[in-house]
């Protein structure tokens, strides 16, 4: 074999092995084996090819107050229209839609510490809550959003996703404006109000990602242009994967209040 | 020196190529992750809701809820012409879709009021293990609570979407936003444990008989009632937490879905309770919408007073 042939050869594997690196990269781990422990068995891959976000997943409570802020929630607050922080500075925790029940749409359902399911099949994957239960209907092709004749303003938004890699990244839209995206607890700073407006104009961009057998990490980017000047990102989430098959049924009754409310669900 | 120069400049053409390519993919991939610039709609739908989105799903040359019941009622299924989908995964039937309205196809073999053991009806006649109610008599039924249906009480009532998915069945009923998640075994995989407190929809293990996915559902929580019970005209059909309930869903073709369950309650029932067999058909959509159950404090204060009332001027009823 001549020099150059053995050169070319060199450059061609270089190229591949980039190439092939960049298949790696795009393409995420892909890690593959058996459930760790209880019934639930996990494979990467669905059986039609695609990463596997179904099981129960948990993440700690996450939030700001007491000098602890692990939400970035100091950025959110800075974030802030002078007219939104007008609007908030009349409002208190009552006015919390939770409180009456209202479940809090992602990325604040991520904050609760309190289990999430994940169940998938081709083209859709649901997303169902244990505290304030309610599905979301995820399509994962990347269809459009729900056409203009259905679509009207929700708590929880209208999604629609496409995979980029390994990551779904889900674009929420049509939200109806009375969802907060942080608790009235959540304080990072002295003068927190503890009132995190939003408006119709919300848009949430997430991505989920199953990182390994036990782990599914979640991370949003929030825009607003009616109630913050910027958007904001949120932490990446760690969610722990429950060895359990399904969610607990629980009630969220208005006259319990938040409080007990989510003391009641226990762990 | 040619030879390795022109290699030099091949290497270095092809690293340029396969940086370029990469360069390229990670646009594409970055492209392909980018999300359009989002306008929100200029005018909500002024009290929009599912019960609105009924009125527009009426199949073409039909005029009332009533008729598309009876349609779906005399439908004869056709597995030749409407063949039953299969899952890829399993070969299964897929009950995926969006179903509306309900028909009955066959009444129960008995009435299920003619089961209830008499000495449960003092139990019944205080409104059963209800906890919360204020006054079973008046319009204060759990539905009313916005608490979950049971899998025979109203879980079946409006537009509900089924979801066919490996190792699951999922329910998700447009009308109250709420859902079941039923765990589906395979012949020789060990049941799941259902460590999960009692509850209004209980604990739910499907297996497949043939083409028949049979659900046994246990654990609940002895607050739901069964069937349509409207104080104070009739007393209300309880539950206990000794209820187990089998379901039978079955995909007679690609336009229904059926539905049977049958009913044993020592505590409640003489003998178990064979329930009609309902009929729901295939809606054009692959989605419903949120709508969610709230109990509205004005609407919840109202109807306190009105129970007040209610229980002071008829005293004890019956």
């Amino acid at each position: 074999m001549s020099r150059r042939a053995m050169a070319i050869v060199a450059a061609v594997v270089v190229g591949a092995a980039l190439l092939v690196g960049m298949r790696v990269f795009v393409n995420g781990s892909g890690a593959t084996g058996s459930a760790a422990k209880g019934t639930v068995a996990f494979s990467a891959k669905t059986a039609w090819g695609e990463p596997n976000l179904t099981g129960v997943w948990r993440a700690s409570t996450l939030g700001a107050g007491s000098g602890r802020d692990t939400f970035n929630l100091a950025k959110l607050e800075g974030l802030y229209t002078a007219e939104a922080r007008t609007r908030m500075n009349g409002l208190s925790a009552n006015d919390d839609p939770t409180m009456r029940c209202t479940p809090p749409g992602f990325p604040r359902a991520a904050m609760l510490g309190h289990p999430i399911q994940i169940i998938q099949r081709p083209g859709f994957a649901f997303v169902f809550t244990q505290a304030y239960p309610v599905f979301r209907i995820v399509p994962t092709t990347g269809r459009p959003h729900t056409s203009a004749k259905y679509l009207f303003p929700t708590h929880l938004g209208d999604s629609t996703a496409r995979w980029d890699g390994d990551t779904l990244v889900v674009d929420v839209i049509s939200f109806n404006g009375e969802g907060w995206l942080a608790g009235p607890q959540d304080k990072p700073t002295n003068a927190s109000t503890g009132v995190w407006l939003t408006s119709d104009a919300l848009h949430v961009v997430e991505r989920w990602r199953r990182v390994d057998a036990e782990t599914l990490e979640y991370q949003a980017r929030v825009e607003d242009p009616k109630t913050l000047t910027m958007p904001w990102e949120t932490p990446t989430v760690v969610f722990k994967r429950q060895a359990v098959d399904r969610i607990e049924e629980v009630i969220c009754r208005p006259e319990d209040g938040p409080a007990t409310y989510l003391a009641r669900l226990g762990s | 020196m040619k030879v390795r120069k022109l290699a030099v400049m091949a290497m270095l053409a092809c690293s340029c190529v396969a940086v370029l390519a990469l360069v390229a993919a990670i646009g594409a991939s970055r492209a392909s992750a980018q999300i359009r610039t989002y306008t929100p709609p200029k005018t909500a739908k002024p009290g929009a809701d599912w019960t609105e989105r009924i009125e527009e799903i009426l199949p073409p040359g039909v005029e009332s809820r009533a008729e598309a019941t009876a349609r779906i009622a005399a439908y004869k299924p056709d597995p030749v012409k409407y063949a039953v989908p299969r899952t890829p995964w399993d070969g299964k039937p897929d009950f995926s879709g969006v179903y509306w309205p309900d028909a009955q196809i066959a009444p129960p073999p008995v009435p299920l009021e003619s089961l209830y053991r008499p000495d449960a009806r003092e139990y019944r006649e205080g409104g059963g293990a209800a906890a919360g109610l204020i006054d079973w008599r008046g319009i204060d039924t759990p539905n009313y609570h916005c608490w979950p249906p049971s899998p025979v009480n109203g879980s079946m009532g409006g537009t509900v979407q089924l979801v066919s998915a490996p190792g699951y069945l999922l329910l998700l009923n447009e009308g109250g936003s709420n859902f079941r998640i039923i765990p589906i075994v395979g012949d020789n995989e060990p049941r799941p444990s259902a460590p999960h407190k009692p509850s209004f929809q209980g604990s739910s293990i499907g297996h497949w008989e043939g083409d028949t996915l049979v659900v046994e559902v246990t654990n609940f929580n002895g607050k739901p009632w069964l069937g349509n019970a409207q104080p104070p005209k009739r007393l209300p059909q309880t539950s206990s937490d000794a209820m187990r309930i089998v379901e039978r869903w079955s995909r007679p073709d690609a336009q229904v879905f059926e539905y049977q369950a049958v009913i044993e309650d020592s505590k409640m029932l003489r003998a178990p309770w064979t329930t009609p067999t309902d009929r729901r058909g295939i809606l054009p959509y692959d989605t419903v919408q949120e709508s969610l159950c709230f109990l509205d404090p004005e609407l919840d204060a109202r109807h306190r007073e009105f129970a007040a009332q209610q229980a002071k001027k008829s005293g004890a009823v019956r």
